[in-house]
C-alpha cells in the first residue's frame, strides 16, 4: 500500500518569523502551515483549496523543499527528504517541480523562450547546442507550441501560450511530481480550458502525479481526485467525493456557498461566512474556525479537533462532523437542477 | 429600444493602439446600451476589448491608442429636476469630461492595489475626493446642526440653552439655500460624509478605517474602499473592471452582495466587467458578450444561459465549468483568439466558427434585434 504513495508528510509546519520595531527583532511567527499530515498518490491529482493567506502555497513550496520545514516530516517516494542537503536535494528536486500563477513573472523577459525552456538541460549538464534545441522543440510539440515560437520573447505570446512555455520547462526534466499553484487564475475560462485539458494529456502521457492549488472551487473540482480544504494553515476537510454536495466541514459548506452558480435560476444566495480570515500569527484556540462559525459549541473553543475518518476516505476535523445539518443550499439545488435536465 | 429609458448608447465605436508592430485595430464597431437601474456584464475573452471599452467610455484612452470614431451618448440625468440631458462624450471638450469622469459616472479597476495614493490616509483620501465633488454647503449646515444639538445635552444655564435653540432655528432656515461654508467647516463635513460612504459599502469598523493607509487594508476592505470612493460622487453609471476578480470566493461574494445592495439605494446603473459567467448570473440582468473588439449578443441576462443566438456565446457558454461535472475534459472553444493587427477578415469570429458560410467571410455582420430584446451580430444565427 505505502508503496502507492509518493508523497507524504507527517506533522508538517512552516513558521515565518514576523520581524517589527527599529530592530528588526522578531516579534512573533506567522503560522503559514501549522501540522499537515498529508498522503498523495502516484498518478493522483490532489487539488488544495481556501481563502487567501491560508498557507496553499506555503504548503506546496514547503512539500517541494523550497522552504525549510519548521517541524514534521516530508517523504518523497519512499525517501525522507526533510532534511536532505546538497547534491542529494539537487537530485530529489529534478522530481518535483512547480508551476506558478503569473507566467510572466516566471520567465526572464530577456531570454528567448527556447533558452528558458532549456535551461534545466544545460544546468543539468543534459545536453546543449542543437541537442538541447531538439529536446526543446519535443517538448514544444508536446504542449502545442511550434517551431517558429522557439526563438521568441516571452512578450511576444499570450497568457495561455506563456502558461505552455512553463509547463513545456516543468516538464523538462520528466519529473514525477507537479505542485500547480493557481495555475489559471490569471486567464480566462477559454484559454482556462485548454491549459487544464493539456496538464490532463500530459499527466496520463507522464504518469504525473499532481498537487493542484486554486481559489477556484469549480476549477479544482474537476481537475482533482481528492480534494483539500485548508483553513488557517490546516487542513480542515479531505475528500474524494463531490465537495459541492457532500461537505461536511462548516467552513467548506460556506465556501461552497459562496461560489457563485452560473445560471441566473439560482441567484442570490445567502452568506454564511462573516469576517475575514483570522491573523495566522495568532490563530484562534481550540477549533481555528470558531470565530466564525455558526455552529460553535463550548468545546470548540477549548479543545481542537482531529481531522477524522468519517468513512470512505472523507476526512472531517470537526467536533460534530456528520451531527450538523445544514439545511438547504442553493448549490445542492441547483445539482439537483442539473441531474434532472 | 426606446431612448427614454436608456443612460448609455455606444454605436460603431472603434479605437486603435499604434504600436511599433502595426496598429492594433481593438475596438471595431463596439454597439452597447445601458438601460437606468440596469446591471449589465460585459464579457468575452482576454484582450476582446472590454478594458478599452471602459477607458474609451471615460476617455482615459493614452496614447499609442486613440478613439477613431462611433458616438457614446451619456443621458444625464439632473439629480433635481430629473430632466435629462443627452451628452456625446466624445464631443466633449477636455475640461467639460473633468465634469463627467468620476462624477457622473465612476470607475473601480480590477486591481485593489490600485489605491489612488498609497501614502495618504483612507479618510483622507476619500476625504479629498468628496471635497472635489460634492457641494458641501448643506451638510456644513446640517453638522453645525447637530453639534449643536449635541450641546444641549446636559447641564446648560436656562439662557444659554435658548440661546443654542436660537442658533439651530437659524441655521434651519438656512438649509434651504444654505450659503457658501468656508474651507475649515468644509473639511471637516467631507470627513464626516467619506465615514458614512465607508458605513454604506459595510466597512468593518469605519472609523479606524480612516486613519489607516491602503495596504494595511486586506484585499476585500481595499475594494470596499474604492467603491466608496466611486460611489462619493453620487455617479448615475458606475463601471467595475473586474473588481472582484483577484478576491476569494468569499470575499467576492461580499462584494457582490454589496453592489446589489448598494443598487437599490444609490439608483445607479452598473456595468460589471468579468469573464466570470457565475458572476453575471448572479448581478446582471442584462448581458453584453464581446468578440475581437466586436460586440456579438446582447440580451438578458436569463435569455443569453437559455437561450444564446451567436455560435460564439454558445462555446463560451459550454466552456464554464459546470460544478457538478465529475472529472473529464473541459468543453473548450477550438482555435485562439485572433491577433487583432491583422484581424479575420468579415465576421472575426469565423475562422472558429462550426456554422461559418462564405458571406461570413467576407461581410462584417451587424448587431441586429434578432427576436424582440435579443440582438445579436451573426449571418447565421443558432435558433
Ligand atoms: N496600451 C496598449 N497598447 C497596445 N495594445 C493595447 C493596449 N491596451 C490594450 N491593447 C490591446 O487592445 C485589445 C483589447 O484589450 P483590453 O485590455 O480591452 O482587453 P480586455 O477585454 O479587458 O481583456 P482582459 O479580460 O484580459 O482584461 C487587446 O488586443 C490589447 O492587446
Ligand atoms: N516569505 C514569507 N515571510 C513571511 N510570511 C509569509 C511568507 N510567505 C507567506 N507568508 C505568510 O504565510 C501565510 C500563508 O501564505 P501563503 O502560503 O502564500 O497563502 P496562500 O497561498 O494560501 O494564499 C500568509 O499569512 C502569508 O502572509
Ligand atoms: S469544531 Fe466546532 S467551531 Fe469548529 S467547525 Fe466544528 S462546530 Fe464549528
Ligand atoms: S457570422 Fe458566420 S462566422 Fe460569424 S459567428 Fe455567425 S455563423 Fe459564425
Ligand atoms: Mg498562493
Ligand atoms: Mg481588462
Amino acid at each position: 500500500m505505502s508503496d502507492d504513495i509518493l508523497v507524504k508528510t507527517r506533522g508538517l509546519k512552516k513558521y515565518f518569523p514576523l520581524t517589527g520595531g527599529v530592530f528588526r527583532k522578531v516579534i512573533g511567527k506567522v503560522h503559514a502551515v501549522d501540522g499537515v499530515d498529508l498522503d498523495i498518490a502516484r498518478g493522483e491529482t490532489l487539488g488544495v483549496v481556501g481563502e487567501s493567506g491560508c498557507g496553499k502555497t506555503t504548503l506546496g513550496r514547503t512539500i517541494l523543499r523550497l522552504l525549510t520545514p519548521t517541524d514534521g516530516t516530508i517523504e518523497f517516494d519512499g525517501v525522507d527528504i526533510t532534511e536532505i542537503k546538497g547534491r542529494e536535494l539537487r537530485e530529489t528536486r529534478r522530481n518535483m517541480q512547480i508551476i506558478f500563477q503569473d507566467p510572466m513573472a516566471s520567465l526572464n523577459p530577456r531570454v528567448t523562450v527556447k533558452n528558458s525552456v532549456g535551461e534545466p538541460f544545460i544546468v543539468n549538464r543534459i545536453a546543449r547546442g542543437p541537442r538541447m534545441r531538439d529536446l526543446v522543440l519535443a517538448l514544444f510539440l508536446k504542449v502545442g507550441l511550434t517551431e517558429d515560437h522557439l526563438n521568441r520573447f516571452p512578450h511576444e505570446f499570450s497568457g495561455g501560450q506563456r502558461q505552455r512555455i512553463c509547463i513545456a520547462r516543468a516538464l523538462a526534466l520528466n519529473p514525477k511530481f507537479i505542485v500547480m499553484d493557481e495555475p489559471t487564475s490569471s486567464t480566462d475560462v477559454s484559454v482556462q480550458a485548454q491549459t487544464l485539458n493539456l496538464m490532463k494529456d500530459l499527466q496520463d502521457e507522464f504518469k504525473l502525479t499532481y498537487m493542484f492549488i486554486s481559489h477556484n472551487l469549480s476549477v479544482v473540482k474537476h481537475m482533482s481526485d481528492r480534494l483539500a480544504v485548508m483553513y488557517l494553515g490546516k487542513i480542515v476537510e479531505l475528500t474524494p467525493g463531490d465537495i459541492f454536495r457532500e461537505a461536511q466541514h462548516p467552513y467548506t459548506f460556506a465556501l461552497v456557498s459562496a461560489v457563485p452558480i452560473p445560471d441566473p435560476k439560482f441567484a442570490g444566495r445567502a452568506q454564511l461566512l462573516k469576517g475575514e480570515v483570522p491573523s495566522p500569527i495568532n490563530p484562534p484556540r481550540g477549533c481555528r474556525f470558531h470565530p466564525r462559525c455558526i455552529f460553535c459549541r463550548d468545546i470548540c473553543t477549548r479543545e481542537e479537533p482531529e481531522l477524522r475518518d468519517v468513512g470512505d476516505g472523507h476526512l472531517v476535523a470537526c467536533h460534530f462532523a456528520g451531527e450538523l445539518d445544514f439545511g438547504e443550499s442553493v448549490q445542492q439545488e441547483y445539482a439537483v437542477a442539473l441531474a434532472d435536465m | 429600444m426606446a431612448t427614454e429609458e436608456l443612460v448609455l448608447k455606444i454605436t460603431g465605436l472603434k479605437t486603435n493602439f499604434y504600436t511599433y508592430e502595426g496598429v492594433v485595430l481593438a475596438l471595431d464597431g463596439v454597439e452597447l446600451f445601458l438601460r437606468r437601474g440596469d446591471t449589465m456584464g460585459l464579457v468575452g475573452e482576454t484582450g476582446c476589448g472590454k478594458s478599452v471599452t471602459a477607458r474609451s467610455i471615460l476617455r482615459l484612452v493614452e496614447p499609442p491608442g486613440k478613439i477613431e470614431e462611433g458616438e457614446i451618448i451619456f443621458f444625464d440625468s439632473d439629480d433635481r429636476s430629473g430632466k435629462i440631458t443627452p451628452i456625446d462624450l466624445l464631443q466633449l471638450h477636455p475640461e467639460e469630461m473633468l465634469h463627467v469622469r468620476g462624477k457622473r459616472i465612476s470607475i473601480v479597476f480590477q486591481d485593489p492595489a490600485t489605491f489612488p495614493n498609497p501614502v495618504f490616509r483612507i479618510g483622507t483620501q476619500i476625504a479629498e475626493s468628496v471635497l472635489l465633488h460634492q457641494d458641501l454647503s448643506r451638510e456644513v449646515v446640517e453638522m453645525k446642526i447637530g453639534e449643536m444639538r449635541n450641546s444641549l445635552t446636559g447641564d446648560l444655564p436656562e439662557e444659554r440653552r435658548s440661546q443654542v435653540v436660537e442658533k439651530i432655528r437659524y441655521y434651519e432656515q438656512q438649509l434651504d439655500e444654505p450659503p457658501e461654508p468656508d474651507d475649515k467647516d468644509k473639511k471637516k463635513a467631507a470627513q464626516i460624509v467619506a465615514e458614512e460612504m465607508l458605513k454604506l459599502v459595510k466597512m468593518p469598523s469605519p472609523s479606524s478605517v480612516m486613519m489607516q493607509y491602503p495596504h494595511e487594508l486586506s484585499g476585500g476592505m481595499r475594494q470596499r474602499a474604492l467603491i466608496a470612493m466611486a460611489l462619493v460622487c453620487n455617479p448615475e453609471i458606475l463601471i467595475c473592471d473586474e473588481a472582484t476578480t483577484a478576491l476569494d470566493v468569499t470575499v467576492q461574494a461580499q462584494v457582490l452582495n454589496l453592489l446589489n445592495e448598494l443598487k437599490k439605494e444609490i439608483g445607479a446603473s452598473i456595468i460589471i466587467i468579468t469573464h466570470d459567467m457565475g458572476v453575471v448570473a448572479e448581478t446582471c440582468n442584462w448581458v453584453s458578450v464581446m468578440y475581437a473588439g466586436t460586440t456579438v449578443e446582447s440580451c438578458a441576462t436569463v435569455d443569453l444561459f437559455a437561450n444564446p443566438v451567436h455560435p460564439y456565446t454558445a462555446g463560451l457558454l459550454t466552456a464554464v465549468p459546470k460544478l457538478h461535472d465529475t472529472r473529464e475534459r473541459f468543453p473548450q472553444i477550438r482555435g485562439t483568439v485572433p491577433n487583432l493587427i491583422t484581424p479575420p477578415s468579415g465576421c472575426r469570429f469565423h475562422p472558429r466558427c462550426d456554422y461559418c458560410t462564405e458571406i461570413c467571410k467576407k461581410e462584417k455582420p451587424e448587431l441586429k434585434e434578432h427576436r424582440p430584446g435579443h440582438w445579436v451580430a451573426c449571418h447565421n444565427p443558432l435558433s
